[in-house]
């Protein structure tokens, strides 16, 4: 059984118009992946395409007016989404923690590091403040910190960008968790530190056994780091396989066009494609949402189209791709 | 250290302050086109007093060595003296200092204690009905002018409840004020072990500090109410909630981080609640400096007007200035 | 739903613009109202504001006088109509005065920067040290209390605030690609401050023109009130207020009262009125409300 298995998320922006007309913007539109313990999954695709909206709507952070209007999220065999607010909140940051994208602005100003992390471990696990506090040191000193117990006392304003991520990182392990979400998480880090922080995640999930889950716009991330791969557009995951698999033989227009304008494929650095505006979701086309900007579009576009599997776990959503 | 260290940079920028308002009082008696020894004498002044004033401001002098002058004056505590009373104006201004931050002190301590609560209270939980009513309250209180609202107090408590005294001064009339300690006649009265002129005070004070305060209410709601929604929608919030933290800690997390902007708001706020005073001062005959400040300005009374303009900017130095030893003790970043 | 979709596109907006901002449509509907009783004072009023009778002073609210008489018998009712005429005659003057004077200085500092623009902002700071009630005292003490000095007053107080928001959105805009296109097609810097920059930095100011104009009517009403301002017995609230203030004391209310709710109305009406449009044209602002 997966350690997180997804299926047919739906999730909806619900807002009224100056017009006092209800606009609804389709942000997620059937998402549905599973992950195993061990594994790393790389979620990637252009901005607004839905990735982090994917995360943020599994873990119930979601806030008005975005809505999730169907689907399920398993997490160890329980609904997610069908759980009362307090048990969420006791799973997240202990079975499921989350990584973000500007580390210096999300840690508390006011609490020097280690008391972050001791209060974080103190919430879910209970124990000892002395307890919380070699524990503490101990993910700091295992994420390659030098002089953790020092490090304890700095505030998050003293800390450089890379220092912050590694200190969002242990937060995020203080508890044992069984399932890590990171989200860009080396965004508007300097080429080197992004490595360091991306070895660090890799190493982890190797040595521990827990999931990962990258969201990222980054191919080169998902083709160093990853093992799986899922690429959204428009709300919907298109493609989904083995990370070497999907590489070799992108099958979904769109992935082919993501992977041909990476110019150098596996350099690490921010990607963009090209190739059209991003979708409207507010106005979705029937049918395959990339139709407008795909160069193979035809009349049968307008239909949904099924998910073709091509071998070995790799699927692409596509009327133009045969098994 | 850091205190130090955020002391000696205040006073950098106090002095060319300090500076720029002498110069514009100075500039105000020089460039209105009157004769400055009539502006600051008075129009009752005799030849005796006009000669006096005369002399002692060297106007044989080219300007800058006048204003040198009026500077020299001022540093060793020289305001000049008030053609109302004929008195000096320091020792007015000082007779008077303690009855208006009696006022505001009560008003804004009152005003805080009520302001911040119901902001909070509505940041967090907005747009329901409780922040719907502390919006349209503080809209309110920033409409009502504060002279009414003396003035609707007084109808109401004084002439048709007949529960409080009427608004002639800081202490029943057939009452001597307490012997001087504070300068405050609730504490002094308090320390003198005078009940009835503490409690005489004490009614004098309620009115006119409740308008203070219902005043100063208005501003400090609606902006704690947007300090604490800033911080709720920031990053280190919308992350603690992925945490998994307790609501009670995120609460108490939301707290901390809003009381340094809240704390330096208020501070910004006291000074322009001078004026508030001063209008509550003038509807209950208060006595007090901002009463002072009014009648001068009205009257012309030029060197009281200096004065007392001086003592506004000092006071919303020293404001600044505690404002800022708070900010620097509380706040991380600051060291 | 379907009822909204039959109904014309501007009734939906309306409603549309009442549902995100309720206090938007509170403070036009307040203005409005006041606006009509300005514009139709003459025909609405039952008396000449400044007809005194002497003989009938201090009347209670009723009869012939809906809201009595004043001290000279002038009826009250009239009166309190007749001071929208004068909030709306002070508020709109100083208002443009303020933009006249705050928007050009913002859009000149913001873009010059360099010794002009810190002077300006020191002084501004320094301007800040006293409540703005004071000074417009002071000013309009020294200069005679005349209306074009009070609306001169209130609107050169005001500018700094229109000077500041302009000159905050100057900044943000100097760099953006459009100016600097503007700036390497060789266009003076006169055409580039007002066509390239001026109409996308007029919003943040626009968005200040209904909170300035509360201002300028409560001012001008507490100047009047002490008796610096407008003079009685011109029908101006503020100036009511202080010939009603000795009879509240003495049971009298209804010569203080009347213009005082008047008051409160209007300054109210507009600070919704400003609140809403802040609301509605600073999309950042709403966002942190949600």
């Amino acid at each position: 059984m997966s350690l997180l298995r997804v299926e047919d998320l739906h999730t909806h922006f619900i807002s009224r118009d100056l017009d006092n007309q209800i606009q609804v913007a389709k942000a997620l539109n059937g998402v549905s992946f599973s992950l195993d313990a061990g594994r790393i999954l790389g979620l990637v695709g252009e901005t607004g395409a839905g990735k982090s909206l994917t995360a943020t709507s599994i873990m119930g952070l979601l806030r008005p007016p975005a809505r999730i209007m169907g689907g399920r999220a398993l997490f160890q065999g329980q609904d997610l989404l069908a759980m009362p607010d307090d048990d969420l909140n006791a799973l997240r940051g202990r079975d499921i923690a989350l990584v973000v994208q500007s580390p210096k602005s999300s840690l508390d100003p006011l609490s020097r590091i280690g008391d972050q992390l001791i209060r974080i471990r103190r919430a879910h696990r209970g124990g000892t403040a002395s307890e919380a506090r070699e524990k503490a040191i101990a993910t700091l000193g295992a994420l390659g910190i030098p002089d953790p117990a020092r490090r304890m006392q700095a505030w998050p304003h003293e800390l450089s960008g890379g220092m912050a991520q590694r200190v969002l990182i242990a937060l995020a392990l203080m508890n044992e968790p069984r399932l890590l979400i990171a989200d860009e998480p080396t965004t508007g880090l300097d080429v080197t530190v992004q490595a360091q922080i991306l070895d660090l995640l890799r190493d982890l999930v190797r040595r521990t056994g827990i999931a990962a889950m990258i969201i990222t716009h980054d191919l080169g991330v998902v083709a160093h780091y990853c093992d799986e791969m899922a690429v959204m557009y428009a709300g919907a995951i298109v493609e989904s396989g083995p990370v070497r698999q999907v590489f070799r033989r992108p099958a979904h227009p769109y992935t082919v066009n993501l992977i041909g304008a990476t110019p150098e494929r596996l350099r690490l650095g921010a990607t963009r494609t090209v190739g059209g505006p991003p979708p409207n979701l507010k106005a979705l086309p029937p049918g395959c949402p990339y139709q407008d900007r795909c160069p193979q579009a035809g009349a049968d576009c307008t239909m949904v189209p099924p998910d073709v599997p091509l071998g070995e776990g790799h699927v692409a959503r596509c009327h133009r791709v045969a098994a | 250290m850091p205190i130090g260290r955020m002391l000696a940079r205040r006073l950098v920028l106090v002095v060319p302050l300090l500076f720029v308002i002498l110069l514009g009082t100075f500039m105000l008696v020089r460039l209105s086109g009157q004769d400055p020894v009539g502006l600051l004498a008075g129009p009752t002044a005799t030849a005796a007093e006009i000669e006096l004033v005369r002399a002692s401001l060297a106007l044989d002098q080219p300007i800058w060595v006048q204003f040198g002058v009026y500077l020299g004056k001022v540093v060793q505590g020289d305001l000049g003296a008030s053609w109302l009373s004929n008195r000096p104006v320091l020792a007015e201004i000082l007779e008077r200092a303690p009855a208006t931050l009696e006022l505001m002190l009560w008003g804004v301590l009152i005003g805080a204690g009520i302001g911040i609560p119901v902001g909070l209270r509505a940041a967090f939980r907005p747009d329901r009905a409780f922040d719907q009513f502390s919006r349209f309250f503080s809209l309110l209180g920033f409409s009502v002018p504060t002279y009414w609202l003396g003035l609707i107090m007084l109808f109401v408590f004084f002439y048709l409840l007949e529960w409080a005294p009427p608004g002639m001064g800081r202490i029943s009339l057939f009452l001597e004020p307490p012997p001087r300690v504070t300068g405050s006649y609730l504490i002094d009265g308090l320390i003198a072990a005078d009940w009835e002129v503490a409690s005489s005070a004490a009614s004098q004070l309620i009115l006119p500090v409740l308008c203070v305060a219902i005043i100063c209410a208005a501003p400090i709601i609606k902006q704690t109410r947007a300090i604490a929604l800033e911080v709720l929608a920031s990053d280190y919030i919308r992350y603690a909630r992925a945490q998994g933290l307790p609501k009670r800690e995120i609460r108490a997390m939301a707290l901390r981080n809003s009381a340094t902007p809240i704390v330096t708001f208020i501070g910004t706020e006291i000074t322009g609640l001078v004026g508030t005073t001063s209008l509550i001062e003038y509807v209950f005959a208060w006595g007090g400096l901002g009463q002072y400040g009014l009648s001068a300005i009205i009257a012309g009374d030029f060197a009281a007007v200096q004065g007392y303009v001086l003592m506004l900017a000092l006071f919303s130095v020293l404001v600044f200035l505690v404002v800022d030893i708070y900010v620097t003790l509380t706040e991380p970043r600051a060291a | 739903m379907s009822a909204t979709i039959a109904s014309p596109r501007w009734v939906r907006r309306i409603g549309g613009i009442s549902r995100r901002s309720p206090t938007l449509a509170a403070g036009v509907f307040i203005i409005l109202g006041f606006a009509v009783m300005a514009v139709l004072a003459p025909w609405i009023a039952p008396f000449d504001p400044e007809f005194a009778q002497p003989r009938n002073v201090l009347a209670a609210p009723g009869g012939a006088h809906l809201m009595g008489t004043d001290g000279n018998g002038m009826d009250v009712f009239s009166r309190v109509i007749a001071g929208a005429r004068w909030a709306f005659g002070i508020a709109i003057p100083a208002v443009l005065v303020g933009l006249l004077a705050g928007v050009p200085l913002g859009l000149y500092t913001g873009y010059r920067g360099g010794w002009f623009d810190e002077i300006a902002m020191r002084f501004f700071d320094a301007l800040r040290v006293f409540p703005s009630i004071i000074l417009a005292l002071a000013v309009v003490a020294a200069a005679g209390p005349s209306l074009l000095n009070v609306v001169l007053v209130i609107g050169f107080l005001d500018s700094p605030v229109f000077a500041r928001v302009v000159r905050a959105e100057v900044l943000a805009l100097r760099h953006s690609t459009f100016v600097e296109s503007a700036v390497s097609a060789g266009n003076p810097t006169w055409r580039i401050l007002f066509v390239h920059i001026l109409p996308n930095a007029l919003q943040g100011a626009m968005a200040q023109t209904a909170v300035r104009a509360a201002w300028a009517v409560r001012i001008s009403a507490t100047l009047a009130f002490l008796g610096v301002g407008i003079q009685p017995p011109t029908p101006e609230w503020g100036a009511m207020i202080r010939q009603g203030a000795e009879y509240l004391v003495t049971g009298q209310w209804w010569v203080g009262v009347f213009p005082g709710i008047a008051l409160i109305l209007m300054v109210l009406g507009l600070n919704m009125l400003g609140d809403g449009l802040q609301d509605l044209l600073d999309p950042r602002r709403k966002a942190a409300t949600r």
